[in-house]
């Protein structure tokens, strides 16, 4: 095995244009994220508000609407329609809608209406100025309560149990600030790096076949197939999982996103998903003789890696199929281990079905080590044939 | 007039023989573009988490307390699966991931309640999906809004008020929330339009890379074209022709995935057609161009793009602002965004389908595809030269 691991190394060395090419992708994917959720939160999200009544009220709710982290009162429209049209045009992504009269039919206890228009297309942006703007709105409400209560005498302290009679204290198990960053990059950047190890690894194999060097490279195994795929996938294995490690640590390390488990089995968690990924191309490069269509399968395979991983949608919300089609992806099972161990501090007595599962990959490799053999003696044989004729 | 028809369908029928000879770009117009969309919509088609497994701590067992947890195990968003005594019991459930969330009805609930004082309700969420805790989140805040509300409508009748004087008081100001667009706040409804656009963008994109690749590594690119159109003006008909034929292979892919699939999975669909192909034309013709620009001058073999390229969708579907909005961003990569194709039109096409928007509210976006398309077509001329130079060099 190790003159192929050797041999595989010389032929990366000699060209070595698409790994580098590959760890700058994945640095830049690293850098995009890292730098682009470096507040936690959108914030100052721009929202707007039509105000009709022109009134103390409508300028309050401006104005405390500004003091807020979350929201950003970019424009005062006088119609509905302008308002509309921004919101379509992405300029704003809630605003709220004062009628005419609001104020006064407030000081004449005659209840009126106050709509706060959300749109919700764009998921993120949108909770979150709904979630800021609604809370303003009860604030606004409460502040009229308040001032009714202190009027009939009642104590300020007295005042919130009355106003709010029920309150809920959130906690937030294993991203306590709510943090996109942290929610999307432990998961979606061993997902880059398992799904590029999985490209590369097909890459491999299938520029033997490109530059017709099948022959050498067995030898090398002396014939042995497994040994062949072994040390050749090795040196992608070492490099993709330090990828990883080096990813991981900046993540839980000066990025401070919460880890309370052991990093040992983080650790063997980030070298198995890399080598899980390897052997699920090594063995559709055993399956698909032809060098192009390898490369599209597995990037048609591993595409879908994403969502099944069920970070973002979980997937036992998806229908049914899904849910056991997962499991066929190795970053599924990473992102269960990642949430035992980094959120809930589990340990091994926890995890090891995923572990195993991980391991499981390796029957892919065996799988695709018995594909590779009876293709390459099939192909032998129609050469034999070919030379006879 | 007649001999650049000529050329131009001389162009166009060598690159379709191309296409349908090359299986790996079968595989990438045609398989792609229609597997895709149908596996993701099936995906998402539960819009929302619906009956989340949850634990209720109830350590007060007062009337309120069990009022609250049945009104909670009502919701669609949660259902109370397990009843443990202690919090402890409650946080190993939630480590075996039998609940993702857990609410806490502390022993002080109902004295505090009978006080008048503010009682707590705490709530652990699990953060390993945003959707655990929007679905804890929703459903709990429908109840404690509601139970507000009769608390606080109890307590005034109580104290002498009529009911309407009693209704002002709990609701001062009605507050009423209209989601204008995506009304179910569905995840699917969100993020497939801007999937089934950005799977256009990539295989179109790829495909093209692909055929550029193979041609660069086979030495074919100058091969193909007749020695009278390799240079001056003549080379536009080279592009245009190259172009054509990607266009009349993606135009009913387009409406398949973009006007059809929708229909199918009830996704939003507010744009109309007429809207939908004048804002298609300049979208394809930026990504025709913008792949022979890429592929002409970068892509040297036939797999590099599906090596190099394919992880990168991830990294152009953040760069669209459609989950990071783009107000957010930071300028570098706001900048960067505007290269891509992708980003103003997944921008435009979510704006018309899902928010009804015409051209002149995606007027900013349909101008950036054309300057796009413009610059790109540009470069692509320019790519030839360029391996004419490459390939005497």
């Amino acid at each position: 095995m190790r003159r192929v691991f050797n041999r595989e190394l010389r032929r990366l060395v000699n060209k070595p244009r698409y790994l580098i090419l590959l760890t700058l992708g994945i640095v830049l994917t690293f850098v995009v994220f890292a730098t682009m959720t470096k507040e936690g939160q959108p914030l100052k999200l721009p929202v707007a508000v039509v105000d009709m009544d022109h009134s103390y009220l409508s300028r309050r709710l401006c104005h405390e609407l500004n003091a807020t982290q979350g929201v950003s009162v970019k424009a005062v429209y006088d119609s509905h329609t302008e308002a509309r049209k921004a919101m379509q045009r992405g300029d704003v992504f809630a605003y709220y809608e004062i009628e005419k009269g609001t104020y006064n039919r407030l000081l004449q206890f005659q209840s009126p209406k106050l709509v706060l228009y959300v749109n919700s297309a764009y998921m993120l942006a949108g909770t979150l100025s709904y979630k800021q703007m609604a809370t303003m709105g009860m604030l606004a409400a409460g502040a009229v309560q308040r001032e009714v209560y202190r009027k009939k005498g009642f104590r300020d302290e007295d005042i919130m149990g009355m106003i709010q009679p029920v309150e809920f204290d959130t906690r937030n198990i294993g991203n306590p600030w709510i943090n996109y960053g942290n929610y999307l990059m432990t998961t979606l950047i061993p997902a880059v790096i398992a799904f590029v190890a999985m490209m590369h690894t097909s890459y491999a194999i299938v520029r033997e076949r490109q530059e017709r060097s099948v022959k050498t490279w067995l030898k090398k195994a002396r014939g042995n197939t497994l040994i062949a795929l072994l040390g050749k996938i090795l040196p992608y294995t070492i490099h993709y999982s330090l990828l990883l490690l080096v990813a991981n640590l900046i993540m839980f390390g000066p990025m401070h996103y919460p880890m309370v488990g052991s990093w040992p089995l983080m650790m063997l968690n980030s070298i198995l998903v890399v080598f899980a990924a390897q052997c699920t191309s090594c063995f559709i490069a055993g399956c698909i003789p032809e060098a192009p269509l390898t490369m599209g399968v597995s990037a048609l395979y591993s595409a879908m890696s994403f969502s099944l991983s069920g970070f973002s949608f979980p997937v036992e919300s998806m229908p049914t199929f899904f849910s056991s089609f997962s499991w066929l992806y190795p970053i599924r099972h990473y992102f269960l281990n990642y949430s035992d161990i980094a959120i809930y501090g589990n340990g091994i007595e926890h995890c090891w079905p995923h572990y195993c599962a991980l391991i499981a990959f390796g029957l892919l490799l065996l799988a695709g080590a018995v594909m590779l053999r009876w293709q390459l003696r099939r192909e032998a044989r129609f050469e034999g044939k070919e030379a006879l004729c | 007039m007649l001999n650049h028809l000529s050329d131009i369908w001389l162009v166009l029928s060598t690159e379709v023989r191309r296409v349908f000879s090359d299986k790996m770009v079968l595989l990438i117009f045609f398989i792609a573009p229609l597997l895709y969309p149908l596996i993701f919509c099936y995906m998402y088609s539960n819009k929302n988490v619906e009956n989340m497994p949850v634990a209720v701590v109830d350590e007060s067992r007062c009337e309120e307390s069990k009022h609250f947890v049945h009104k909670l195990d009502a919701t669609h968003e949660i259902t109370v699966a397990y009843r443990p005594s202690t919090l402890a019991e409650a946080r190993q459930l939630l480590r075996d991931h039998n609940v993702r969330g857990i609410i806490y009805l502390p022993r002080d609930f109902a004295s505090r309640l009978a006080d008048r004082r503010t009682a707590r309700v705490v709530v652990f969420a699990d953060m390993s999906s945003f959707y655990y805790y929007k679905a804890i989140l929703t459903g709990g805040n429908a109840v404690l809004i509601d139970e507000m509300h009769s608390i606080e409508l109890q307590r005034f009748e109580a104290s002498g008020l009529t009911r309407t004087e009693a209704d002002i008081q709990v609701q001062p100001i009605e507050m009423q929330t209209v989601t204008a667009f995506n009304p179910t706040g569905g995840y699917g409804s969100f993020f497939l339009p801007a999937l089934l656009l950005l799977v256009i963008h990539q295989t179109l994109f790829l495909g093209i890379c692909i055929l550029c690749g193979d041609a660069n590594e086979n030495s074919l690119t100058l091969k193909m074209i007749p020695p009278r159109l390799r240079q001056g003006r003549s080379v536009f008909r080279v592009i245009f022709g190259r172009s054509l034929c990607y266009i009349l292979i993606y135009l009913p892919l387009c409406l398949l995935d973009l006007w059809l699939m929708p229909r199918i999975f009830h996704l939003p669909q507010l744009g109309n057609l007429r809207t939908l192909l004048g804002f298609l034309l300049p979208f394809l013709l930026a990504v025709i161009f913008f792949g022979l620009t890429v592929g002409n001058f970068f892509v040297r073999q036939k797999i590099s793009p599906m090596l190099c390229f394919v992880f990168f969708s991830l990294v152009l579907f953040f760069l669209t602002g459609m989950v990071w909005p783009q107000s957010n961003m930071p300028p570098v990569w706001f900048a960067l965004s505007h290269i891509f194709p992708s980003t103003p039109g997944v921008q435009g096409f979510v704006k018309i389908t899902s928010m009804g928007a015409t051209l002149a509210e995606v007027r900013s976006e349909y101008l950036l595809l054309w300057i796009q398309a413009g610059i790109y077509f540009v470069a692509a001329s320019m790519s030839l030269s360029f391996i004419k130079k490459f390939r005497r060099s």
